[in-house]
């Protein structure tokens, strides 16, 4: 059941109706069981998976919370994390590990391959559960008693399968002091469902025909042109796929009455990979930072323990995205453009905002990103190189892009650039009824005209 | 208001209940207003003529816009004895030949019909070229057979229509065009498309943002030539000869340097398997020729069903046993009129088709002629009021 599906509506409308139907102390029931049933539509087995997961994580935390500190405590942290790291590494790793090794041994690739179903997020689903248990650890989070309370925080539909990932303090302080929507949650809420709808079906959906177009035939689109347009509507895809189911699990969210983080600030914007960094995905670098890049020693010990604690976490965020090669490029060579920047820029903070070097900066930052895109989206090694060949050959081919597409392009950085400087959005929601009406009627209209309607392309995250 | 009452308690009071459920209603208010305001931008957009004078005339949408705007202005030129024809690309006759005759039959023929067009579509055409259910001495449907045999697609399932006539549908329409699809999925585009028409028109609307200027001057020209260039047009002379269709053995011989077009249209045309008979199509059309039939019920105009001749080599009558005649049943209505249905028997030659299925030159101009000829023997002589101005 996708976000952008009609029958996802009707799920949705549905809930909402039991939820703020029902009394008080049955609506997390509800909750829970729409979220079972949410995951049961794309397969009911694997239930039993996050059931399991959440048994262990809901038990850790208690007897972790009940153990002093010392060894034991750390041993019930790793035998928990081991366990998440465990399933998140039979189901997503296993095939890459056995191929390799096959590889190495001289076997063909799928000598010890098993045929393995992802389960649909869990990625997602494992670091927040991880991150709670790592929060009672350190003692900045008291362990949940409630198993009905633990297991929505794992399994709340809006954010299961593609986050954002919420944290624990925040997802119990939501539920634990639970408040009905105020009226600028619903502003809100209903205007992120339309905006993030229309980022998936009018923009991100468009530039995926684009996109999906030139690497299926990379061989049958040569050149130069070609090669970055085709690229850049894969840039465009990913964001506003992203984003835009990003936005719509926020604006339900808000509409139950839970908020979750903000998962993307403009990152087209950035005028550094450092900034891009802190406007992509906010959600999962925060996550890296806080509980993978600072337990390495983040910038405590020196020039080169911090490069190289850039490089493992972001090698490291890159294949929490996908089991190949290429995720652990990608990863890789943001983790050395951060090293990079970090080694030109010292211990000074990256200052955001305008300044006459910020176009060639931001021309430079999105070539940058860009190239990393190659890795992230080309079906293997191989296929990345031809396209960065064809990227940085002598100019030829054709723009993959129809004029309208270049619109929709230009549109969007204009309302990007206006939300920096102006804040559109905050005022919206503060405007007058007519204003925050018509804004809406113009983005559904946009929807009507632009969105992919029949090919149900699925949300790129989601294979995470 | 805590979910689980078991844990912390609140630490902010809830604003008053009536205040805050007002502002609540507000911001629903807002969204409904929002919805309601993308809605009325479809409808100042495309239920107004504003966007559809823009229309792509290369498209279906814009072929069938062209026709409707050529026939209505038509209407105007002619006296009362007009008859206007529509079928799909099978009907090749010259109404520019067929109103030579004009003098000595009475009649004037208009080519009301549209390529990939079919009975639910003429219908939405005819509501809007006759609103009035008068205006026509005769409404002519030319068929490709009187008897009812089904193919292998489902007739209700041809999504076309929702494109040919989109400009034409009416709110009300939507439920009744959604429910003549058998398919959900093609009833819910169908049903969405008659209420948001932005959606059909997505791609003419994106090629029109790309190339606004070319589009312009594309429709101008359109406008300005559609109805010259459809009176003069003359189709192929290239014909068929050498084609020859064992029917024991199912073996086909092409004409010498036959293309692609034509190998395609004889297999599609004439040497299809033959389909299981379930009766959709005689369901479908009982449904549309009967409600077009109701319309022009105690009207002056009559209906009449043309069998056009059947190819260049016609399959034999026993390749399929067909277990009705829908139209010979309409034929026992009082205003609908059937054709002898082997009045066009002799084109039923190669040297009068250009392909599989469709007269050429020579057959077209023959059949213009045999159609005015059989038209007015049919409908008798003309009103008092006179034929042609």
């Amino acid at each position: 059941m996708l976000f952008n599906t009609v029958q996802f509506f009707i799920f949705l409308a549905v809930v909402l109706l039991l939820f703020y139907a029902s009394p008080r102390g049955l609506r997390k029931y509800i909750l829970l069981a729409a979220s079972y049933f949410f995951y049961a539509c794309w397969n009911p087995k694997f239930i039993l998976l996050l059931l399991t997961l959440t048994a262990i994580d809901y038990t850790a935390g208690i007897w972790i919370e009940k153990t002093p500190l010392g060894r034991r405590r750390k041993i019930l942290l790793i035998l928990s994390l081991t366990a998440n790291l465990g399933f998140l590494g039979i189901f997503k790793y296993y095939n890459f590990v056995a191929s390799n090794v096959s590889l190495l041994l001289g076997k063909p690739a799928n000598s010890f391959w098993f045929d393995i179903v992802l389960p649909l997020g869990i990625s997602f689903h494992t670091f927040q559960s991880m991150s709670y248990v790592i929060d009672v650890y350190r003692g900045e989070q008291a362990a949940i008693r409630n198993p009905t309370d633990y297991a929505l925080f794992i399994c709340f539909f809006p954010q299961l399968v593609a986050g954002p990932i919420v944290r624990a303090r925040n997802f119990f302080h939501d539920l634990l002091q639970w408040q009905p929507p105020s009226p600028d949650d619903v502003s809100r809420g209903l205007f992120l469902l339309a905006l993030g709808l229309t980022k998936k079906m009018a923009f991100a959906d468009q530039f995926a025909k684009v996109a999906n177009g030139y690497f299926a035939n990379v061989a049958g689109h040569p050149g130069m042109v070609t090669a970055w347009t085709g690229v850049l509507a894969f840039g465009m895809q990913i964001y506003f796929d992203f984003s835009g189911y990003t936005d719509m699990a926020i604006g339900m969210a808000l509409l139950l009455g839970f908020h979750f983080p903000v998962n993307f600030r403009r990152p087209y914007l950035a005028a550094s990979i450092t900034e891009f960094w802190h406007r992509w995905h906010i959600s999962l670098s925060t996550w890296l930072r806080d509980y993978l890049y600072i337990s390495l020693g983040g910038s405590r010990h020196g020039r080169w323990n911090t490069y190289r604690n850039l490089m493992l976490t972001m090698l490291l965020g890159g294949l929490w995205h996908g089991a190949s090669w290429n995720f652990m490029i990608w990863g890789g060579y943001h983790g050395a453009l951060l090293a990079v920047e970090r080694a030109i820029r010292g211990d000074r903070r990256n200052r955001e905002g305008w300044s006459w070097l910020y176009p060639l900066k931001w021309l430079l930052t999105m070539a940058l990103v860009m190239v990393g895109w190659v890795f992230f989206r080309a079906a293997d090694l191989h296929q990345s190189l031809i396209i960065l060949g064809q990227m940085f050959a002598h100019p030829s081919g054709h723009t993959l892009f129809q004029p309208w597409h270049v619109g929709l392009i230009v549109v969007s950085l204009v309302l990007a650039i206006a939300e920096e400087k102006l804040e559109w959005f905050e005022r919206l929601m503060e405007a007058p009824v007519w204003a925050y009406a018509s804004a809406l009627a113009l983005m559904l209209f946009c929807l009507e005209i632009f969105g992919v309607i029949d090919a149900q392309i699925p949300f790129i995250y989601f294979q995470f | 208001m805590p979910l689980s009452p078991s844990e912390n308690p609140p630490v902010t009071s809830p604003p008053r209940a009536g205040v805050r459920r007002r502002l609540i209603l507000r911001a629903i208010l807002a969204g409904l207003l929002g919805c309601a305001g993308a809605f009325g931008l479809d409808a100042l957009l495309f239920r107004t003529k504003m966007y559809p004078q823009l229309l792509e005339p290369d498209s279906s949408t814009g072929l069938f816009e062209l026709t409707l705007r050529r026939e209505t202005k038509a209407q105007q030129q002619n006296g009362d004895n007009l008859v206007a024809t529509l079928g799909d690309s099978r009907l090749g006759y010259s109404p520019k030949l067929a109103d030579e005759l004009a003098p000595k039959t009475g009649y004037v023929f208009r080519q009301a019909g549209l390529a990939g067009t079919d009975v639910r579509s003429w219908f939405y055409m005819l509501r809007d070229l006759d609103p009035t259910a008068r205006r026509y001495r005769a409404i002519l449907f030319a068929l490709n057979d009187y008897d009812d045999e089904d193919g292998w697609g489902d007739p209700a399932d041809d999504i076309r229509v929702l494109h040919y006539t989109i400009n034409r549908l009416r709110l009300s329409d939507a439920i009744e065009l959604a429910r003549s699809f058998d398919s959900g999925a093609l009833q819910w585009e169908a049903f969405r498309g008659s209420v948001l028409k932005g959606l059909v028109y997505q791609r003419d609307i994106q090629e029109f943002l790309s190339h606004p200027l070319k589009r312009i001057q594309a429709v101008r020209l359109n406008n300005e030539g559609y109805p010259t260039w459809t009176w003069n047009y003359e189709e192929t002379p290239r014909n068929m000869v050498g084609l020859q269709i064992d029917w024991s053995t199912w073996q086909v011989v092409f004409p010498p340097g036959a293309d692609q077009d034509q190998i395609d249209t004889v297999k599609a045309f004439l040497m299809y398997p033959v389909a299981p008979q379930t009766g959709r199509f005689a369901a479908y059309r009982r449904q549309w020729f009967g409600k077009i039939i109701d319309r022009y019920r105690g009207s002056p105009t009559k209906i009449v069903f043309v069998r056009l001749a059947r190819g260049p080599i016609p399959r034999p009558g026993n390749l399929v046993r067909k277990k009705s005649s829908s139209i010979r049943e309409f034929a026992r209505r009082p205003n609908v009129l059937l054709m002898p249905e082997h009045a066009f028997d002799s084109l039923e030659h190669p040297e009068f088709y250009k392909d599989g299925m469709h007269l050429n030159r020579e057959g077209a101009a023959r059949f213009s002629t045999m159609l005015a000829e059989e038209v007015a023997k049919l409908l008798g002589p003309p009103s008092a009021r006179g034929a042609a101005r």
